[in-house]
């Protein structure tokens, strides 16, 4: 027998991986494995980053609390670069070279529609912080792999409709950028505004990357709004409120929250950014989770958890996934996403931390877990309806005036 | 009457733009014989070079001269590194090679910088009235910085010695050889030119919109397409055709909405090199 280069490589390959495998207890097999995908650069790269240390951060507070379902955890992070092509990539390389079983905290919807294809075919879960309406149902969804924590766009839509209520404004106009997100948002608030016996005067849907929106502005602005509700994002509504101020209307905006954020201050000054409604969904800002989600925060970015809403999402992400494993007592995708909804929902115990959640199971009570982000209770479509936050741009400051639950 | 007005005057100002990059286009295309993908991401080094002045010096002049060298010299340097070793090379492997350069640049940009968009610090104006038609002064000193960059090409390439040399190595690059003119020097004026020219659009693009590091690369599509319109190699068909593809955008929009402007724009043009080929200010090649 001669022994060639190739099968000697492998000899040792094998036996160096045998030195190096720990010993494991019975309880302990081989890690579970999850794919952090976040927005690390890109438009969502104020908060991919944070996003990602909390799901490595949870994952080690649920090894602490010893594993799940007799299991470990181990978080393999990558950057969507906010590009669904990159995503796409990323995604692969997770599922196929990784082998992971879930994919979580996929940012912007255009991302996460292009992702969920791959974790359908591969039967891995996908938990995404996007807004599109598609991603509820079929084909999207149509294995029941895929749980959204971000409110959908449709959800802020009829949040926008209750604040212009609020408000009083009598002629809503729309603007949105041309994609799921940004569609979702006005028709959302197109169809609760007109369920409440009001009409919407213009509406626009624009084009990304253009060197004006001058022409778009126009025309909403011709049919005389007193206030304008955004599907946008950040750089286009920087663009789109600059060319507003510099024409000297006088309207009143409604826009959510990823758009209409410090950024967009620093970008256009306090006097164009006065009085503008920046709306977000807010985290359960006063359960015990939250508090924890908030220490955890302050230790891994040094800032404080309420900064970044999808950091408490991924958070809860990596509770719930490892909560559902503890009831599954499996490692299996189906019998995991099978007692999702069973440990987030009511009815149960509510708990706030994995720890205290492991124990109940243990004890052979049923669970509700209430998350950082929201309470999270799944509907049909794997969806939560968090509250949604008001903020009010005054002198250059984000100020949460009130809360709109719908 | 105002409306159709203010939606001409949108797309000239957007035009502009087009046309300062479509010219950069043909500049190379014209002379050094490839169509260079590297004229976008130039653009956007151009943006960010403009903002480092304007943050450090407060004026945008100086800021504008600043992005302008950054874009020269880019344009010298991928000459002496890339595209003159591969000068003997088909026009394909100048093409990619100016795509590989494209992406380096942009990558750097985008560790340099970081991918969050980044603005130009300027007060908002409201606008002046003429009559109904708003005119915005920011508008007007944007054109005034494009006029003066085109004031400048063009002075180079039909006032001066260098200039009458170029336009001898665009028309017959093989009887300028023999006549003596040194293609190192002309290669390396080219390439000052349509880095500057670049890196101003980049800066006026900038300056309208955001800063980020893929900016120029969304720009480049209607930029080739305005040096094709124009005619290819031929510098005045690109600043016309880029304010033809401008405006046309603009004016379009009550008739075919937003989505489709972009479409229509093409529209246009395929129509125009359908009745003449070679563009509105081509000159017809022959076979060699």
């Amino acid at each position: 027998m001669t022994i060639d280069r190739r099968t000697m490589l492998q000899a040792a390959g094998s036996a160096l991986a045998l030195t190096l495998t720990p010993a494991t207890g019975k309880a302990q097999g081989a890690p579970f494995r999850i794919g952090a995908l976040n927005p690390v650069t890109g438009a969502g790269s104020p908060y991919g980053s944070g996003m990602q240390k909390m799901i490595l951060a949870a994952v080690d507070e649920v090894n602490a609390a010893g594993g799940a379902g007799g299991q470990k955890l181990e978080a393999f992070p990558d950057d969507t670069q906010t590009t669904p092509q990159a995503a796409v990539l990323a995604a692969k390389k997770l599922i196929e070279v990784n082998k992971v079983k879930a994919i979580l905290g996929t940012w912007s919807s255009g991302v996460s529609l292009a992702v969920v294809p791959l974790t359908n075919d591969a039967n891995v879960l996908l938990m995404n912080t996007s807004g599109a309406p598609a991603l509820s149902v079929p084909p999207a969804n149509a294995k029941g792999l895929s749980y959204r924590f971000q409110a959908t766009n449709d959800r802020f839509g009829r949040a926008f409709a209750e604040i212009a209520v609020k408000e009083g404004y009598q002629r809503a106009a729309t603007m949105a950028f041309n994609n799921a997100s940004g569609i979702g948002n006005t028709t959302g608030f197109k169809k609760a505004w007109e369920a409440k016996g009001k009409k919407v005067v213009e509406e626009v849907v624009y084009e990304p990357n253009q060197s004006s929106y001058r022409a778009e502005l126009q025309k909403v602005l011709a049919a005389k709004p007193d206030v304008i509700v955004m599907g946008s994002f950040l750089p286009d509504t920087t663009i789109i409120l600059r060319e507003w101020f510099q024409t000297g209307a006088k309207t009143k905006w409604i826009i959510p929250g990823w758009a209409a954020n410090p950024q967009l201050i620093a970008a256009l000054g306090l006097e164009a950014t006065e009085g503008l409604i920046s709306v977000d969904s807010v985290s359960n800002e006063n359960a015990p989770s939250f508090k924890r989600y908030d220490a955890l925060h302050q230790k891994v970015t040094g800032q404080p958890g309420a900064s970044n809403v999808y950091a408490a999402m991924t958070y809860d992400m990596v509770i719930t996934l490892a909560l559902a494993m503890e009831a599954a007592k499996s490692a299996d995708v189906a019998a995991i996403n099978a007692k999702i909804r069973e440990v987030g929902n009511p009815a149960g115990e509510e708990v706030f931390s994995f720890a205290d959640g492991k124990a109940a199971l243990a004890a052979g009570k049923k669970i509700n877990y209430q998350g950082a982000s929201s309470v999270l209770d799944f509907d049909q479509f794997g969806d939560v309806t968090p509250d949604f936050g008001v903020f009010f741009i005054t002198k250059g400051k984000l100020e949460r005036r009130y809360v709109v639950k719908i | 009457m105002a409306f159709w007005i203010e939606l001409v005057i949108a797309g000239l100002v957007s035009g502009l733009v087009i046309g300062l990059s479509a010219l950069s286009i043909t500049l190379v295309f014209g002379i050094a014989r490839f169509p260079n993908a590297a004229t976008g991401d130039t653009m956007t080094l151009g943006a960010y070079g403009a903002l480092i002045g304007h943050r450090i010096t407060g004026s945008l002049i100086a800021g504008g001269i600043l992005g302008a060298a950054a874009g020269a010299l880019v344009g010298v340097l991928g000459y002496l590194l890339i595209f003159r070793q591969l000068a003997r090379r088909s026009n394909v492997a100048l093409l990619v090679a100016s795509i590989g350069l494209g992406f380096m640049l942009r990558a750097a940009m985008g560790v340099a910088f970081g991918h969050s968009q980044s603005v130009f610090q300027l007060p908002l104006v409201r606008p002046w009235r003429l009559g109904e038609v708003p005119i915005q002064p920011n508008d007007l000193w944007l054109a005034l910085a494009a006029g003066s960059a085109l004031m400048v090409v063009f002075g180079v390439l039909y006032l001066t010695p260098i200039g009458r040399r170029m336009r001898a190595v665009a028309d017959d690059a093989a009887l300028a050889r023999v006549s003596g003119i040194s293609p190192d020097r002309v290669m390396i004026a080219l390439w000052v030119l349509a880095g500057a020219v670049a890196a101003v659009a980049g800066m006026i693009a900038g300056i309208k919109t955001v800063v980020s590091p893929e900016m120029g690369w969304d720009l480049l599509l209607p930029a080739f397409s305005a040096a094709i319109f124009g005619g290819i190699g031929s510098p005045v068909g690109a600043v016309v055709a880029g304010l033809i593809l401008g405006v046309a955008q603009e004016v379009a929009t009550p008739f075919v909405g937003f989505t489709y402007k972009i479409a229509l724009a093409f529209v246009v043009m395929l129509f125009v090199l359908l009745v003449r080929p070679r563009g509105l200010f081509g000159k017809l090649e022959g076979a060699r």
